[in-house]
């Protein structure tokens, strides 16, 4: 009888240490989200670890507050009482582009994207708003009433690419002020904002000595810090030929961003096509050949330029860009559902 | 006699620890995978949460938002999907079914999110792009 007493308090001891090693560790800080949806054109979501809900709401209210003011700034299409933006650095007057002087945000994103011009060959180009206005107005038109959608006419297309000339952007940094000289000539920051003030609002967070958080930022997903139990964050990354099979990976993010251009994010359909919103820089045309490229760097902003230039690049040409960058992994998902990806990559792959 | 009740004493009590062990492994095995699973749905309207349901139940739910905003939501053998919205894009009602942590239905017009997560999350993705 002793013995079987024994092997019952035996019995509850594992019952136990099994219990404890399957439950929730004991943790001081809970997991919030919250959520915005009024920036970029997307849903913003923020997941991070904090003492209690008021120290987390503090904190990402002030986060979506700023991502709000990189919103304005950067908005192409709409002008915000009292404050230049880029739709008034666009616009014109007497039939010329004002010199703007702009908030040095504007300064800094448009250098950014200058420099990611010149390492992309052209491939992300800030100065293809003719162009891409073009685009942007018959998609709208084209989702809005689906019977009559159409495709801007090459001749139109081909003009507006007249007037893409990144040089004719002239900044001067000492005055913070833009002139677009070309007066046909407008930005569209469509392929860089978004990730450049993703970057930014990480970048405030970091300052504040937060760790332990996430954001995503319609796809723009950057990762502030491991979780507190030190581990990383975990990111499923979805098939895009078929969302409903197996994530194509399950990404281990501590720090990095993580970026994907795909063809179905935004697109509309013309006689039974899609087309999709990434504009390849020389045929004018949505770029063919993936479904989806993704991007891992340190920095979101590059992050999100270089899922759209890789987007318009053989897998060859990427790979010999990506090899000359520091930090940058990349996955490429061709039209056929097969996946690429370069040397950095597996490094991502959780095991 | 003494010989043969030890014997049979110890067989006993090997019986006895085995159904024991089982007992433990059964618990740890049903906790083990309780656990994995996308268990629950939370919706969240403007940043506040709406409501949470159980993926296990079957049941259909209409998330009203703004004057008169509507996502119907339908959970079905443990999936979950927005049968029909007021959103002009429809986006949120084309998406395909969910049911793995972290993924998420996201309806911008109406300002509505509905993700799936569990308790823990063990090692399942935290966020799904
Ligand atoms: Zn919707």
């Amino acid at each position: 009888m002793k013995r079987r007493i024994l092997c019952a308090a035996l019995a509850l001891c594992l019952l136990c240490a099994g219990l404890s090693a399957c439950g929730k560790p004991e943790e001081k800080l809970e997991k919030f989200s919250a959520y915005s949806f009024d920036y970029f054109d997307t849903a913003t979501t923020i997941v991070g670890y904090a003492e209690n809900q008021e120290a987390f709401d503090a904190l990402a209210n002030q986060a979506i507050a700023r991502l709000g003011e990189y919103h304005r700034l950067y908005n192409i299409y709409l002008r915000y009482e009292g404050m230049e933006n880029l739709c008034t650095v666009n616009e014109l007057v007497d039939g010329a582009h004002r010199t703007v002087t702009v908030d040095r945000r504007i300064i800094d994103l448009l250098l950014y994207a200058r420099e990611m011009h010149d390492k992309t060959g052209g491939m992300v180009n800030v100065a293809m708003g003719s162009v891409l206005k073009l685009w942007h107005d018959y998609r709208t038109i084209g989702i809005d009433d689906m019977q009559n959608a159409s495709l801007p006419p090459m001749d139109k297309l081909k003009e507006a690419a007249q007037h893409v000339d990144i040089t004719k952007m002239v900044i001067d940094e000492e005055k913070s002020t833009v002139t677009l000289t070309d007066p046909q000539m407008r930005l569209d920051v469509g392929a860089i904002a978004k990730g450049y003030a993703t970057e930014q609002v990480a970048k405030w967070l970091e300052a504040q000595g937060v760790r332990g958080w996430l954001l995503n930022v319609g796809g723009n997903v950057r990762a502030v810090g491991k979780k507190p139990d030190d581990t990383p964050w975990t990111v499923g990354l979805e098939n895009p030929e078929d969302p409903t099979a197996d994530y194509l990976a399950y990404l281990s993010l501590t720090k990095e961003a993580l970026v994907t251009s795909g063809s179905y994010q935004r697109f509309y359909i013309v006689d039974g096509k899609s087309y999709h919103h990434i504009i390849h820089p020389d045929t004018l045309m949505p770029a063919e050949g993936y479904l989806s490229v993704s991007v891992i760097c340190p920095d979101s902003g590059m992050g999100d330029a270089l899922s759209t230039a890789l987007f318009c690049m053989s897998i060859e040409d990427g790979k010999a860009l990506v090899n000359s960058l520091k930090d940058v992994a990349v996955s490429w998902v061709t039209d056929d559902g097969k996946q690429t990806v370069s040397d950095g990559w597996k490094e991502y792959v959780k095991k | 006699m003494e010989h043969i009740d030890k014997t049979r004493l110890r067989r006993n009590d090997v019986i006895f620890i085995a159904a024991l062990l089982a007992v433990v492994a059964i618990a740890g095995a049903c906790l083990y995978f309780l656990r994995g699973e996308g268990n629950t749905v939370t919706v969240t309207v403007d940043g506040e949460v709406y409501a949470t349901y159980s993926l296990a139940v079957d049941r259909v739910e209409d998330i009203h938002t703004g004057k008169d905003g509507l996502n119907r939501l339908v959970i079905k053998d443990g999936k979950a999907w927005v049968e029909t919205a007021s959103c002009p894009d429809g986006i949120c009602a084309a998406h395909k079914p969910i049911h793995r942590e972290g993924e998420s239905i996201v309806c911008l017009p109406n300002k509505v999110v509905i993700t799936v997560s569990t308790a823990d999350s063990g090692n399942q993705p935290d966020i799904v792009v």
